[in-house]
């Protein structure tokens, strides 16, 4: 075990450089960055005084390898737009998104088992085709679209949710508040509804086919039959013998998933002004604001890289075949 | 199906109605303003943009102030008197101003408010270093007694005034004990308002210290990025004013019966501008708008009341020249749409149509997303040109990437469409981006002795009325051979709640104190 842990770390500082070169990269090659750092009436000394001052006028390996340097250190440049450590600007942006994806993803997972299983268990019925359809449309709508439409509904016509905005939980506890926490927890939920929603349909809709057919195909077993031959109650077959074989697809689809909703907040996030990293990161590509943009990223890739090695043991522990 | 859909809709509120506070209208002694992008810094000589520097207004106190008809009003100060040089302006501060947490504001924390600014230990990058100094080259304050304090720059300018009323002031005491990371999330007011809450991305909420300060005890700044997301808060009553109303979505919150849409003319020039650069001049179109006849000639050919009307949903008068109403040249008439006389012009010019209908061909760049509708805007510029023979191709560019690059190289063109900032409350100011030949801000090249010459005659003009007279020719050099292709003042669009009395402004700044519930 420990062995495979040691392995997938040493794999991930592998893809942990990979981005940090790309991300940099990519942003490099866009043109000079100082002429957002200057004034509209700057002069041409006081332009070149600040490519100078921010480093912008040294060759991309040597701006890379200082930036390399300093990110050992933990140490990812102070933004260029808020004035302070890249670092602080994106931890401070994280718990609203990692509240919105866990969030969705409750939608996206909770919603799409019992779904996929009542479909599969009602195979060719009225029921089944509805909810298949309704899964086909959820992949099909963009979820900005979504996030407009429930807002003009819900939020503008029926004036049930609000339209905009967020009540911070996570913060709070993170920073050892806990009654505020739980006492805003309610509001936190009532704002997080709609943007939850937009970001977790797409996820619900093709879970719940996913679901679906890994159970149909499980349900068709011998071992199935035979435990449905013995008396055994329709409600601990699906749940002891079909669902529990159906789990593992399942199990890497939810690793997969909080990434992918991870990078399905951008849009949804601007939409609903939902203070996270994704519109953050929006805002920092669209001021070129480099320290904010590279710490985005690296901390998601972080996120990300943590989340699949936790699955991939998860993995191991649910079926003892799996060896690691 | 609707049985079904009802008893969706009913389970629905039975889950979301428990969690939910009432929907309500903010409470009559707040005021709630959308706008799109948060604040970056509190901390007055790093403030740059427009939004950050409208919250900070109702923060920060400043020696003078503008009002919204570009008049310069003391604020904090009293009087002021400016030396034969002109290189020092004394101010008399007002007695018994005192700073959020009590302490005296005296001359003394004026020196300190701008020699902090200045202080390059501090690295600030903000307008008042960044753009105010260097423009007026300021030395050093100094306070002479109590109230008096004395602010000393290296070049004699008219403007002087008007960019002192840009600084911030604060007081010295608290600021010398606070970090800058303190210093830039936790101000201490020396304005009307404190900052009570800065939840970062979400809102900004300032509450009243001084009880003549302000209508509103409470002022909500929302951060909302999304323009339809603003205009849906709006229509709903959740919002007060919003900043930045889509032209596309005016129609719908008009309609709302909860909110209107208050247009302003802005202060912001847009122009074409023509790149006289002698390197451009290789190719035929940049070799053609080096003469001020073809210049001229293409002012006719382009309908800019009908761009406004039809592309930025706002009814126009064209710009006579860089200054803005009402100081500038009342003689001028704005240039007629008139092909036919675009097209006799270019003839007389010796630029008539070829076999294929082309004059010539020319090149014009424009940013795409900076400024209202400017993609469409240059799209449209480049087919008035197309249509009196001049094969206009429009090339659109990424702001920040690509354009700004280019334009402050003074690489764009031979045509680039661009708009620049400018203000009420003086002509000269609104000159200034032709202060001189080789200014930064001079991206055509343009180096009419006619224009220039008059700026040695505006210094050494001794009443305003000679100096306004000085003005008034240089403008007409311009208006007559001038380096841009006159368009408009880029409009503002608010979106403002039945629920209040808000006044836009054009200079874009955006202050409630005055602003009431309506009755």
């Amino acid at each position: 075990m420990w062995t495979f842990i040691i392995r997938r770390l040493l794999q991930s500082a592998i893809v942990i450089v990979g981005v940090t070169l790309i991300s940099f990269t990519a942003l490099q090659i866009g043109g000079d960055p100082t002429y957002l750092y200057v004034s509209e009436r700057a002069s041409d000394a006081e332009i070149a005084e600040t490519r100078v001052r921010l480093g912008f006028d040294k060759p991309l390996y040597v701006q890379y390898l200082t930036y390399a340097e300093r990110l050992a250190h933990a140490d990812f440049g102070e933004s260029l737009t808020h004035k302070r450590p890249a670092i602080e600007v994106v931890l401070e942006a994280l718990p609203a998104t990692i509240e919105l994806t866990v969030f969705s993803m409750i939608i996206a997972i909770g919603l799409a088992i019992p779904f996929g299983i009542f479909a599969a268990l009602h195979r060719g019925t009225a029921l089944d085709g509805g909810i298949m359809t309704l899964a086909m449309l959820g992949q099909s709508i963009p979820n900005f679209w979504l996030g407009i439409m429930m807002m003009l509904f819900f939020g503008l016509n029926l004036r049930w949710l609000p339209i905009s905005g967020h009540v911070p939980f996570l913060m709070p506890l993170v920073q050892g508040h806990f009654v505020q926490a739980i006492v805003s927890l309610p509001q936190a939920i009532y704002f997080l509804i709609m943007p939850g929603i937009a970001v977790g349909f797409y996820s619900l809709s093709r879970n719940a086919r996913l679901v679906r057919s890994s159970m149909l195909e499980v349900l068709g077993q011998d071992y199935v039959r035979t435990a449905r031959s013995k008396g055994i109650s329709e409600t601990a077959v699906v749940i002891h013998h079909a669902l529990r074989n159906a789990w593992l697809p399942i199990v890497t689809m939810i690793g997969l998933e909080f990434g992918f909703l991870l990078g399905g907040v951008v849009v949804v996030e601007m939409v609903f002004s939902w203070p996270g990293i994704g519109r953050l990161v929006f805002n920092a590509i669209n001021q070129r604001d480099i320290p904010v943009v590279q710490a985005s990223v690296i901390i998601l890739a972080l996120v990300f890289i943590v989340l699949n090695l936790i699955i991939d043991i998860i993995y191991a522990r649910i079926d003892p075949r799996v060896k690691l | 199906m609707k049985k079904l859909v009802h008893t969706l809709l009913a389970a629905s509120a039975a889950v979301i109605l428990p969690l939910a506070p009432a929907l309500a209208a903010p409470a009559s002694d707040t005021i709630v303003i959308g706008m799109s992008t948060d604040s970056s810094t509190f901390d007055p000589p790093q403030i740059t943009s427009r939004d950050n520097s409208n919250i900070a207004d109702h923060i920060f106190g400043r020696l003078y102030d503008v009002t919204a008809e570009g008049k310069i009003v003391p604020q904090l100060a009293e009087s002021y008197t400016v030396s034969d040089d002109g290189l020092a302006y004394t101010f008399k501060m007002k007695d018994g101003l005192t700073c959020e947490d009590g302490e005296a504001l005296t001359a003394e924390d004026v020196a300190y408010s701008f020699n902090r600014a200045a202080d390059k230990k501090n690295g600030f990058t903000g307008s008042t270093p960044g753009f105010i100094f260097s423009a007026i080259q300021f030395k050093s304050a100094e306070v002479v007694d109590k109230l008096d304090v004395k602010i000393n720059i290296g070049t004699k300018t008219p403007i002087a005034i008007g960019l002192l009323t840009e600084v911030f002031l604060h007081c010295k005491d608290s600021y010398e004990k606070m970090s800058l990371e303190t210093a830039a999330s936790k101000p201490v007011a020396s304005g009307a308002y404190k900052l009570v809450k800065w939840d970062r991305g979400s809102q900004i909420v300032l509450e009243r210290i001084k009880p003549d300060g302000g209508t509103f005890k409470n002022i909500i700044w929302r951060i909302i990025p999304e323009a339809s997301t603003r205009s849906a808060e709006l229509i709903a009553g959740n919002v007060d004013v919003v900043t930045n109303v889509a032209p596309d979505q005016i129609d719908t919150v008009n309609k709302s019966g909860t909110a209107k849409v208050k247009s302003v003319q802005g202060t912001r020039r847009m122009y074409v501008g023509f790149n006289l650069r002698k390197d451009f001049a290789s190719t035929p179109g940049g070799a053609a708008i080096q003469k001020a006849d073809v210049r001229k000639a293409l002012q006719y050919a382009v309908d800019v009341p009908s761009i406004c009307t039809q592309l930025l949903n706002f009814e126009c008068t064209r710009a006579t020249g860089l200054v803005n109403p009402p100081n500038d040249n009342k003689s001028l008439t704005p240039y007629p749409f008139d092909p036919a006389m675009a097209e006799k012009l270019l003839d007389q010019a010796g630029y008539p149509r070829g076999k294929d209908g082309v004059r010539f061909e020319i090149k014009m760049q424009a940013p795409r997303g900076r400024y209202l509708n400017d993609a469409n805007v240059a799209l449209a510029v480049g087919q008035f040109l197309t249509d009196v023979g001049v094969k206009t191709t429009v090339e659109t560019l990424d702001w920040t990437s690509l354009y700004t690059p280019l334009v402050r190289k003074h690489d764009a063109g031979p045509l680039f469409f661009l708009g620049s900032g400018g203000a009420l409350w003086s002509a000269i100011y609104d000159m200034t981006d032709l202060a001189e030949v080789d200014s930064g801000t001079n991206y055509t090249s343009w180096n009419d002795p006619d224009f220039f010459g008059g700026w040695k005659d505006i210094q050494n003009a001794k009443t305003p009325k000679e100096q306004e007279d000085v003005v008034n020719r240089m403008l007409k050099v311009f208006y007559e051979k001038g380096p841009w292709l006159l368009m408009y003042f880029q409009p503002d669009f608010y979106g403002v709640s039945n629920r209040v009395d808000f006044q836009p402004r054009r200079d874009e700044r955006l202050h409630v104190f005055d602003t009431n519930l309506t009755k």
